[in-house]
């Protein structure tokens, strides 16, 4: 029998509008030019938080509180999903978008990268990296962004590798692993270009691993360091957890969320994940450092510099991944975090050392931490019996950003109010399988959210605008006097950074479980935020497992 | 444009048969005890490998059977895969399949034969299917998996670790 030749298999990307190639204005991306992103090139988004102290602030003023009413969509990208994938019904669109002189590089679900026109939306490339559809995932088939410099787009892929893309054609120059997806690692993380390298943390803290962050270099790809946030035995730091067995080896601490970096002292401040197993500290005595930490790290060694632990012997899931926000008040060198335990800290970048604490969160009942840094356990999981505790496991605030204007000298917040029911049911550990060591039960009643300004002078709130659901999406703040922010159910508001008040909303269809960013193209300003609701919703907003799941990047501006 | 060309194994592929039950309650056929066939009873394949470490395999699409032969295409390692395709049914079908870069994508109409190279670099299980119709539901999902450990210099410094 003879047979038509079919050919040979072809880039789907052929068969789309896609151009295929993009300007070349990532190759003078340099560690130089991202020191100075915010001063000098306000109309980029260079970097994950847009500048390496991860304040979230553009100071682009175009929209502004007298004319941001008039704010309406300018473009549209949507992607959509094919075929089985990771986590399918988890998928999210968590991402940061690049902007480089008018490129827009973000990343998707299940490995997709593109690069758009940014004041078209039009496709110039896009790169799949084919994904697993069994790795082990904790929260979501997500992404949170790629980094950008010397002509490479950088991602960390679901399966654990760092990728190096060419920024002209989305095409791969080289890929390196630096997660064991077999140990229940995964990578979900915005890399972080620091000087010629590129940094990384590996998600899982939910399936016993060990915390890293890893460095490689940009040109070419080595592996430069890695540090470990769970130490071994004998190492500092070791003393803080069981000297019989290995808890250690499945510590966790998992750094999964992007740090920030202070150029002059040279040190990267990372947020570390919860400890492992999550809810039963009965197999890891101690206060099991370095999670739920700030680590300070020597961005040219990975030395860690010094610590701060948020939750000492965490049993509620209370990761520390999220922002720390590098600020000056009073001509002192700060730190603002806002953890998931519902205390905003303040310390001194220098040394780590607490300026103040406060809570943000309205019910917190865990715990107490007070002026000093104390911390008092008032309410734990037990064996055989069901404790309810606020803030639940997702926390009073998730990984999703919080902003501060230099403008306003405030911070602005996402709140989750929502609790939790949980009991600790022990397990053995088995390599890649879940190790929460409890059931747990998120409040579906009595829950809310809000967008918070806090002072960090004081601690204390000075507006807020309260929402049915909580808030679960990251906070811009803009140089307009503005501040976006996101709901689960899909409106997107513009805020007055001063008083709170509602300027602006439009309903994006879809929850937003995202960070918007601000640049300018061509002497327009743009707002930019990827909309698609998934990843643990069930943990965050239970009451909104049913908003429609979406997959699309909006981009607002003025009319002409 | 098309050409004739004869039918190549580019690869041994040996098969394993699927359980007996399946058999029984004729779930492996099209519009028996089900709808469709069930999905992935299209048997499992072992990639061969060749020269310098590259694989190779072959897929296809028996005649009535909207499935494919074999569903589960095994890789020893990641890699790069050197798949035939072979449409012996009597109606047009095509693929989506994973590779690093962007999916492939090749047409398959009535008796014809194509191929494909995938990129896949780490251990899993990668989907791939038919986009015609409901090609997908009636039976042709597939799944690459590729075996294999994580590369030494990225595992965890720690102790082996017990597995399920």
């Amino acid at each position: 029998m003879s047979y038509i030749s079919a050919g040979r298999a072809i880039p789907l990307s052929t068969l789309s509008g896609v151009v295929g190639s993009a300007p070349p204005v990532a190759q003078n991306v340099t560690f130089e030019r991202i020191l100075e992103a915010r001063t000098k090139e306000p109309h980029n988004w260079l970097t994950y938080y847009g500048a390496y102290d991860g304040q979230r602030f553009s100071p682009l003023d175009q929209i502004n509180t007298q004319n941001v009413s008039r704010l309406r969509p300018a473009w549209v990208f949507q992607f959509g999903t094919i075929g089985i994938m990771a986590g399918a019904s988890t998928y999210a669109f968590e991402a940061t978008p690049i902007v480089v002189d008018g490129v827009m590089y973000v990343s998707g679900w299940d490995g997709w990268v593109w690069a758009l026109d940014a004041k078209t939306g039009k496709e110039l490339w896009r790169y799949k990296h084919a994904s697993p559809f069994d790795i082990t995932l904790c929260c979501g088939n997500v992404n949170r962004g790629v980094a950008v410099a010397k002509g490479k787009v950088f991602l960390a892929t679901l399966n654990a590798r760092l990728v190096a893309l060419d920024a002209t054609t989305g095409k791969q120059l080289w890929s390196r692993p630096f997660g064991d997806v077999r140990a229940g690692e995964s990578a979900t993380v915005a890399p972080l270009v620091v000087k010629n390298l590129v940094i990384v943390g590996s998600s899982g803290g939910e399936f016993g691993n060990r915390g890293h962050l890893d460095a490689f270099d940009i040109d070419t790809g080595e592996h430069v360091w890695r540090t470990y946030t769970v130490p071994k035995p004998g190492e500092p730091g070791s003393e803080t957890w069981p000297a019989e067995g290995e808890p250690w080896a499945r510590g966790g601490g998992n750094c999964w969320v992007t740090g920030t970096y202070d150029p002059e002292l040279n040190l990267l401040y990372w947020g570390t994940g919860n400890p492992s197993p999550d809810f039963d500290g009965t197999v890891r005595e101690g206060d099991n450092l370095y999670t739920d930490c700030v680590i300070a790290v020597d961005a040219d060694t990975g030395k860690i510099r010094w610590h701060y632990q948020f939750t000492p012997h965490d049993v509620w899931d209370y990761d520390s991944t999220m922002e720390c926000i590098l600020f000056e008040l009073d001509g002192q060198k700060l730190l603002g975090h806002f953890d998931k335990n519902g205390y905003f800290f303040v310390l001194d970048r220098t040394n780590g050392k607490l300026v103040r604490v406060a809570p943000f969160a309205d019910r917190i009942n865990w715990g107490q931490i007070d002026a000093s840094g104390k911390v008092t356990v008032l309410v734990a999981p037990k064996e055989g019996e069901e404790v309810h505790f606020w803030p639940g496991p997702a926390g009073a605030k998730e990984w999703t950003h919080a902003a501060y204007s230099p403008q306003t000298g405030l911070f602005y917040v996402p709140l989750q109010e929502v609790g939790a029911r949980v009991m600790l049911r022990r397990r053995m550990f088995k390599e890649n399988i879940p190790y929460w060591g409890a059931h747990v039960l998120t409040d579906t009643e009595d829950i809310y959210g809000a967008i918070k300004a806090v002072d960090p002078r004081t601690g204390n709130e000075v507006w807020r605008w309260r929402n049915d659901h909580p808030m679960c999406a990251s906070v811009l703040a803009t140089g307009g006097g503005l501040v976006f922010a996101g709901a689960p159910t899909g409106e997107f508001y513009a805020f007055d950074a001063r008083t709170g008040d509602v300027l602006w909303q439009f309903q994006c269809g879809s929850g937003h479980h995202s960070s918007p960013i601000s640049y300018m193209v061509d002497g327009k300003q743009y707002i930019a935020v990827p909309v698609g609701w998934g990843a643990w919703r069930e943990g965050f907003d239970p009451k909104a497992l049913g908003v429609p799941p979406g997959n699309a990047l909006f981009a607002f501006a003025l009319p002409d | 444009m098309t050409t004739e060309m004869t039918p190549q194994t580019t690869a041994s592929i040996p098969r394993i048969e699927i359980p007996p039950v399946i058999r029984e309650l004729g779930l492996d056929k099209q519009n028996r005890a089900v709808i469709g066939r069930l999905i992935l009873t299209g048997g499992f394949g072992f990639a061969a490998e060749g020269p310098g470490g590259r694989l190779y395999a072959q897929v296809r699409i028996p005649a009535d059977e909207l499935i494919w032969q074999p569903s589960v295409i095994i890789m020893p390692h990641e890699g790069e895969l050197e798949l035939e395709l072979i449409n012996d049914d009597d109606n047009d079908h095509a693929a989506f399949l994973p590779s690093n870069g962007d999916f492939q994508w090749i047409h398959l109409v009535q008796h014809s034969r194509g191929s494909a190279t995938l990129s896949l670099d780490g251990p899993g299980c990668y989907w791939f299917g038919s986009p015609y119709g409901n090609d997908e539901g009636r039976g042709l999902v597939g799944v690459i998996a590729v075996l294999g450990e994580t590369p030494p210099q990225a595992r965890l410094d720690r102790p082996p670790q017990p597995r399920p």
